[in-house]
């Protein structure tokens, strides 16, 4: 159970401080898959951001399983992250002078799980292990990604934006191998997108604007990747 | 992490390791040179004290029977002693293993050296072997200059043994400026990387993993460079004292030849500074790198950016368009290339002050020395304790083949009472004593108490002197330097003399009433005349005290009023002449003939013109060699800084320029934009130090009188010059190689690297 409290969070001094997240509070269930939707400058991102552990809020509280993570010490959230979250971005973030193996292995090394191979093969790169980021395409970059977050076995996975770079076929082929794994490993997804149509894929949707919460909605069916518009 | 990360990150990009690389093999050479030529300086200064003082650590004198000699070689900690008689002769050896007997076994004063088997027993131990001898604390004596080498210090050594603690201070002040250069490289190296380790952290590395990764990498790179620098450190301080050998070696009187050593506890001590050095260097930055939150470091791209737009307008205005987008890249990399700045600045500054100063030195030197001294003297012997009066030598010296005139003198100290009406009319003008410290000049019941040093020819020299001075040879009074300089004029080295007494025509016919020094006892010495010409000795008067009153005086006159003067200095000094066009071989064969003429039965030191004219400049150069070294390697950090940096950032630069060139820019401009860069880099220090170099040599030409003219005359323009192309040409060249790896250019490439991050 994640339960965020009253969340604020602002940039800037003095005049030209700016209030990005204005008091939000929330409840995400364990396995829950969470979309949270919003337009460009929404607030949707710092969200994200704090709720994962990135960033420390203003004030509020974030609690996993009763403990209150924007108390943690630096090195106490750093072993929170380790052992509790995954991000994806919309950048991958790959290391490009490692191949697929390596990079999916460093994050599987990080959290002390060696069995990270299931994790490649389940995105359908088995046969690519040792390409390089740059012989791979965009859509399998990012699989190299959600490879390596999920390496981790995290609880909750974070996704920023995740198909924003690719095209659609490609989109879709990653939600797709996102879900599945998720119905294989049960983890909670909490995503953020731009993208009404990926809504339709998650349980719980949110809409933010302006740093509020302004909506939130519980689907009664959930599309596949291949079933939603784009 | 390391095996994963950054084992193949190093492997992939050797180059942008190399400044790290660079800056640590220096790092190494200078700090292992620095600790072989202090063990080599420790090691000479302690073979010096044995050889000159004996190696005894402490000794007992006193009247000791066999008995108490045989107690104290059998001390535990005792590993030798040498038994002599007060007079030093008649030494005996004990050590462990032998016994020598007491020549009549009469008891007399005996001096027992000891010699421990651990420096660490002698302040413990040496006073309990005297009490087992019989002998009191005051009976104990301390080879303090020798023990303080090895860092053992008695309470009451009164001498300030600076040796270690300048070494200290030395090696601190340089590991702290290494600390200050190397961490930019790191920096530099660790920053071109946030970005990858935002992507750590954000999949779970800890800080702490980060800190080690980074540790390991610079490890690793720095463990060739540590070696090969400590390697070439050792051998570096082994040539320095080669060189030391070369230019002095037999040519400084009383100096031993250096032989080179190494102690593996030096090398221990080395390895430990160099890797402390480098490890702090490498510390900070990893340590705030990893303390950065993973989303700072990920949005990090390693781009570089102004912070705030400026103009540069200057380069701008000299090369257009070109020079505005080079002078924004350098203000953007101004942090990455702090560490070649500062290098580059700091070494050409070094380089061109010393080039300068020795100069200055050069030209001071040779003027009121071996210019001034020129046909003064050729051969200078000292003769400890020599008696002027006594020294019978002087005529076989004088017969011996190629020498043209000798003079034997003397030097001893009285004073004189000068009234007022004595004084000079010109002295008069610029205040007569009323600037002169109570130190050299006393005011007494009518008139001056001033120095009167006594300058005491050999008979010979003295009537010869007369008679260069144009009065009759006599031996029977005393001639008086008759001036003092402007004592308000500071220039020193166009020192305007004006008489100091008044005297009259030649003041023949007076007398000098000289007092021996802080006694009531005199003499009254006649005055043959008052000149301004002095004999033709390589001594300088009145340099310190203006005003003092110098006698020259013949030794038989000098052997009837000493009783009342008191005793000269020990020294008997023979100036020699060997004669116009004499070379350095005759002179050395001249001064050998001489030297052991004397031998046996003189203690003496000697000298000659030209060997030291050459030893001078030998010195000289060898200095400018050691230093210029210094700058060289301070030179080469910024320009390997300049290397990686052209060479390491080629992603950024094309980013970079593929901007440009979506605007319209061609690979000409960037071509002409990296000349510029490279022309700025390069000449920023010239641009720092020549204005400041005009303004200390404008202080110290002021300073030393020396005409501006004459320093430009012989100004070290070549050196300098090389120094800056050697400078301009390196630079010019790692941006040339950066530009050929920057100007295959693709957009597409570009475009496609920046999803990557």
């Amino acid at each position: 159970m994640l339960k965020i409290k009253d969340i604020t969070k602002s940039y800037g001094n003095g005049e030209s401080r700016f209030r990005v997240l204005q008091g939000i509070s929330l409840e995400i269930k364990d396995g829950d898959f969470v979309v949270i939707l919003g337009v460009s400058g929404s607030g949707k991102s710092t969200f994200l951001n704090v709720i994962s552990g990135l960033e420390r809020p203003d004030s509020g509280e974030v609690f996993y399983d009763g403990t209150d993570i924007t108390l943690l010490s630096d090195n106490e959230l750093t072993a929170f992250r380790k052992e509790n979250v995954g991000f994806i971005f919309q950048q991958y973030y790959l290391l490009p002078n490692m191949d697929v193996d390596r990079n999916v292995k460093m994050g599987a090394d990080l959290a002390g799980n060696k069995d990270y191979m299931e994790i490649i093969k389940a995105v359908g790169l088995g046969e690519k292990l040792h390409k390089y980021p740059s012989e791979l395409s965009g859509g399998e970059q990012q699989r190299v990604s959600v490879a390596r977050a999920l390496a981790k076995k995290p609880r909750v996975l974070f996704l920023d934006e995740p198909t924003g770079a690719l095209d659609e076929m490609t989109g879709r082929e990653v939600l797709d191998y996102i879900c599945r794994l998720k119905n294989q490993y049960g983890f909670t997804i909490v995503m953020v997108t731009h993208n009404l149509n990926i809504a339709e894929m998650a349980k719980t949707v949110i809409k933010m604007n302006s740093g509020k919460l302004i909506n939130i909605y519980q689907n009664e069916t959930q599309k596949t990747a291949y079933e939603i518009g784009w | 992490m390391w095996k994963e990360y950054s084992k193949s990150y190093i492997q992939n990009n050797r180059l942008s390791g190399l400044s790290v690389r660079i800056a640590a093999f220096i790092s190494a050479l200078l700090l292992s040179l620095l600790c072989g030529v202090f063990y080599n300086l420790w090691k000479y200064e302690v073979e010096r004290i044995v050889l000159e003082e004996g190696g005894w650590q402490s000794r007992i004198a006193g009247s000791f029977s066999p008995e108490e000699i045989e107690a104290v070689r059998n001390f535990a900690s005792v590993k030798d002693m040498v038994v002599r008689d007060g007079t030093g002769e008649g030494a005996a050896s004990y050590g462990k293993q032998s016994y020598v007997e007491q020549g009549d076994g009469q008891e007399s004063e005996t001096v027992i050296d000891l010699y421990f088997d651990r420096y660490g027993a002698v302040l413990k131990d040496t006073p309990r072997i005297a009490e087992l001898a019989g002998a009191s604390p005051e009976q104990t004596a301390y080879h303090y200059g020798l023990l303080a080498m090895y860092l053992i210090r008695h309470p009451s050594d009164p001498a300030p043994r600076l040796l270690f603690p300048l070494f200290l201070l030395i090696t601190g002040i340089a590991s702290f400026s290494l600390i200050v250069i190397i961490h930019n490289s790191f920096v530099l190296s660790m920053n071109a990387r946030i970005h990858q380790f935002g992507i750590f952290s954000s999949i779970g590395a800890t800080p702490r993993q980060i800190r080690t990764c980074l540790l390991q990498e610079a490890a690793v790179l720095c463990a060739f460079p540590v070696v090969a620098g400590n390697l070439s450190g050792i051998a570096g301080s082994m040539g320095i004292l080669e060189l030391t050998n070369r230019i002095l070696g037999g040519e400084v009187p009383g100096r031993h030849k250096a032989v080179f050593g190494y102690h593996p506890l030096v090398l221990g001590v080395t390895l430990f500074v160099t890797v402390l050095t480098i490890w702090i260097s490498a510390w900070l930055p990893a340590g705030k790198l990893s303390r950065l939150t993973p989303l700072e470091a990920i949005k990090n791209t390693g781009e570089l950016q102004l912070k705030r737009r400026k103009n540069s307008r200057i380069l701008g205005l000299f090369f257009g368009m070109e020079g505005e987008l080079a002078g924004n890249a350098l203000k953007a990399q101004r942090k990455a290339l702090r560490t070649a700045s500062l290098s580059l600045v700091f070494s050409f500054m070094a380089f061109t002050m010393m080039e300068c100063f020795v100069t200055t030195s050069d030209i001071s030197t040779r003027e009121t020395y071996f210019e001034r001294y020129q046909d003064v003297w050729d051969i200078m012997v000292t003769v400890r304790d020599g008696d002027g009066a006594a020294f019978e030598e002087i005529n076989e010296i004088r017969a011996l083949p190629g020498v043209e005139s000798v003079v034997a003198y003397q030097k001893a100290m009285a004073k004189r009472v000068i009234r007022e009406e004595e004084i000079s009319e010109e002295m008069k003008s610029f205040g007569g004593f009323s600037h002169a410290s109570e130190s050299v000049v006393t005011k007494v019941d009518g008139g001056w108490m001033v120095n009167a040093p006594l300058v005491i020819l050999d008979d010979s020299s003295f009537l010869d002197y007369c008679e260069q001075i144009g009065i009759p040879p006599c031996l029977d009074g005393a001639v008086v330097r008759n001036l003092i300089r402007d004592v308000t004029d500071p220039d020193f080295r166009h020192v305007q003399n004006v008489p100091y007494l008044n005297t009259g025509s030649t003041g023949e016919g007076t007398v000098s009433i000289l007092m021996r020094p802080g006694s009531e006892e005199m003499a009254e010495v006649p005055v043959l005349c008052y000149t301004a010409e002095v004999p033709l000795l390589r001594e300088e008067y009145a340099t310190l005290d203006y005003y003092q009153l110098v006698h020259f005086l013949p030794v038989s006159l000098w052997e009837k009023i000493r009783g009342q003067i008191g005793e000269g200095e020990g020294e008997l000094y023979l100036r020699i002449l060997g004669g116009e066009n004499v070379t350095l071989e005759q002179l050395n064969g001249l001064q050998e003939r001489i030297d052991s003429l004397l031998a046996g039965k003189y203690v003496t030191e000697s000298e000659n013109r030209i060997q030291e004219y050459e030893l001078n400049g030998r010195q000289i150069q060898g200095m400018k060699l050691i230093f210029g070294g210094f700058c060289v390697l301070l030179a080469l950090i910024g320009i390997g800084n300049v290397f990686s940096n052209t060479l390491g950032f080629v992603r950024q630069r094309k980013r970079e320029f593929a901007r440009y060139m979506s605007l319209g820019l061609t690979p000409e401009n960037m071509g002409k934009m990296f000349r510029i860069e490279a022309m700025v880099l390069a000449g920023r220090p010239v641009l720092v130090t020549l204005p400041l170099a005009v303004v200390v040599m404008g202080l110290m030409l002021k300073m030393s009188y020396i005409a501006v003219g004459e320093f430009l005359a012989q100004a070290p323009f070549v050196p300098i010059a090389v120094f800056m192309a050697a400078i301009l040409g390196f630079v010019a060249l790692a941006y040339y190689l950066g530009w050929r790896n920057v100007r295959k250019i693709s957009l597409a490439e570009v475009l496609r690297d920046d999803t990557m991050l």
